[in-house]
């Protein structure tokens, strides 16, 4: 009797324990932290215009099929790598949630916009681009209007250097040829 | 830097490349640049290294080369063999695998570069500059050297590592294929720590397979266990005994070209370290072997009152203006750390001196500079080595040194087993 009372004692402690680990840890086990979106949740093939500015200039590439181009029909490289980086760069850290000088971050009135647009003129993407951060590897950004200041990989900045100058080799291909 | 400042840049790099005057390319003799002339390297260093100069953190002693000259720092049968390879090679589409352009198969043996000229436009041109790169790599043939690997912060070194390699090439070398290759391999390599006492025996034994798709077979010793157990090829991008320096860092791309995807994205001029412009003497020791002594470079944490970082390098090292392809490289490998990476590479002699590398969430986080010298006693044979790797990881604001050996050798008939797991395992007996 005394045996067939400590099994049931110990069938319960069992069951009390399993519970314990179904109810208790298993849930808290699984929650672990979402990874920030990538910049650009769309598919790539959503974006039809990449538009570049800053206070002084500003270029804008279009999607023709495959390729990209500029206003004027020139074949510009370097979009579509740098809409592959923005599908796949995160936000490393938010860096300040209100930032009481933006310009401490090259956000002010100086900063790179970059606009990505769809087929049917919706925006997909607003960043505004500003400085490296002090050790090179980063980028500060604020994305779609919001305040807070965000660290995005300077991977960004090189994909946005190479849409810079594939618009002026665009022009001076168009320069040489005239030249021809 | 805002658009218009940037827009200048790239104009002046491009009025550079097309031969429109840089100071360094025209002049005839050694210059200085540092912090108080660092505009001067705006278009000859990338960007992360340009702060640094502009810091003061490092200094370059630029000298004048002769290109005609330097251009035969490779044998007149290496350049007479590229130029027979016109037009004989092609690459497989999916796997920038090299293949015969008459049959579509792998070329049973390749020596010189394989595709002479590159046409930047050409989608493949990034795989076809890879190629190159690799295939004047092992124009030795194999050999080795004793080095130290040293990790250095800004209070100097604060660990310091010696070690061997030891390498045996089957594709491109000089005097043509060896006859016996049972394992159908590229290439094959040894390596051991042999100082301090904690990693002292720690060794490793790769082996490249000469096919498209198969990954390295890389096998790693550890004598407290005395067993060499099997490691993924993916290792290379991991840190080397804690430094900030990798096995991916040997001639600044040390993986099978087939691992990465590759685009050129640019060209332009770069300054390109170098022990000397110019060939050393190898001096034959046997039939088959061949002794080069090299200076030894020193970094400023060796020198009390030198300038720059603690890491620079102060003596025996110099740089050359050299013409670039920038080529992104990237890995689909799920294990290996590293993002995209930048690669700067001759565009004549098809040597990577600088890379970038950024790592997977896309941040840039290091540069290695990589600086070589140039073996030739006459035009049969030639050889370049990799002699230094100065890594520099900008997130930690470490760095670390490899390299800098004062004598290597060239060895053309390895005993046939010694690329071995044997080998390896019986290391420390």
């Amino acid at each position: 009797m005394t045996t067939v009372r400590g099994t049931g004692a110990l069938v319960a402690l069992l069951a009390a324990l399993g519970g314990y680990l179904v109810v208790v840890e298993r849930p808290r086990a699984s929650v672990r932290p979402a990874a920030p979106a990538p910049l650009l949740v769309d598919p790539a093939s959503a974006v039809a215009r990449v538009e570049l500015a800053d206070g002084e200039r500003a270029i804008a590439v279009l999607r023709r099929g495959d390729a990209w181009a500029d206003a004027d029909g020139r074949a510009c490289d370097g979009a579509a790598d740098l809409v592959d980086a923005l599908r796949a760069l995160r936000p490393l850290s938010v860096v300040d949630a209100a930032p009481h000088a933006p310009d401490d971050y090259g956000l002010g009135a100086g900063a790179r916009h970059l606009r990505l647009v769809a087929t049917d003129g919706r925006p997909l993407l607003e960043l505004d681009v500003g400085d490296r951060n002090p050790a090179w590897t980063a980028l500060y950004v604020r994305r779609d209007g919001a305040p807070e200041v965000l660290l995005v990989g300077a991977q960004l900045a090189w994909e946005l250097d190479k849409l810079d100058n594939a618009t002026i080799n665009a022009r001076n291909r168009l320069t040489r040829g005239r030249d021809r | 830097m805002n658009v218009r400042m940037r827009v200048g840049v790239a104009v002046v790099a491009m009025l550079l490349v097309a031969g429109g005057g840089a100071r360094a390319a025209d002049d005839d003799k050694p210059w200085t640049l540092d912090a108080n002339n660092w505009q001067e390297g705006k278009d000859l260093l990338p960007e992360p290294v340009l702060k640094h100069l502009q810091k003061g953190d490092y200094w370059f002693k630029v000298v004048p080369v002769d290109r005609d000259k330097f251009h035969h720092n490779y044998s007149k049968a290496f350049w007479d063999a590229t130029e027979s390879n016109e037009g004989k090679y092609d690459l497989d589409d999916k796997a920038c695998g090299l293949k015969n352009k008459s049959d579509g198969k792998i070329p049973d043996f390749v020596f010189g570069l394989p595709f002479p000229k590159i046409d930047k436009s050409d989608p493949k041109a990034g795989c076809k500059i890879a190629w190159n790169f690799n295939l004047a790599s092992e124009m030795g043939g194999g050999g080795g050297a004793t080095f130290t690997l040293n990790g250095i912060d800004t209070g100097g070194q604060f660990r310091r590592i010696k070690a061997f390699i030891h390498s045996r090439g089957y594709q491109g070398r000089h005097f043509g294929k060896l006859k016996d290759n049972p394992e159908n391999l590229e290439g094959e390599g040894i390596g051991g720590a042999l100082e301090p006492v904690d990693v002292e025996g720690v060794s490793t034994l790769s082996k490249r397979y000469w096919d498209w798709d198969s990954q390295d077979a890389i096998w790693a010793y550890v004598p407290s266990t005395r067993r060499a157990r099997r490691v993924n090829a993916a290792s290379r991008s991991d840190p080397v005994g804690g430094l900030d320096i990798f096995a991916d860092d040997l001639n600044c791309y040390a993986g099978k070209v087939e691992y990465y995807q590759w685009k050129v994205v640019g060209e332009g001029q770069i300054l390109a370290p170098v022990l000397q412009p110019y060939p050393f003497p190898m001096k034959m020791t046997s039939p088959t072997r061949g002794i080069i002594e090299t200076p030894y470079m020193t970094a400023g944490y060796e020198k009390p009152g030198s300038k720059g970082a603690p890491w620079w390098i102060q003596e025996n090292l110099v740089f050359v203006v050299r013409p670039v392809w920038i080529v992104e490289g990237q890995s689909s490998d799920p294990y290996y750390n590293f993002g995209k990476v930048i690669m700067y590479f001759d565009q004549e002699m098809y040597r990577i001196y600088w890379k970038l590398v950024h790592n997977r969430a896309g941040e840039y986080f290091y540069t290695a500079m990589c600086g070589y010298h140039f073996v030739k006693n006459d035009e049969t044979f030639s050889a370049v080595f990799p002699n230094l790797v100065v890594g520099v990881n900008d997130k930690t604001n470490r760095a670390a040194l490899g390299g800098r050996f004062q004598s290597s050798f060239i060895e053309q008939n390895w005993d046939p087993s010694y690329f071995s797991l044997r080998t390896l395992t019986h290391m420390t007996d």
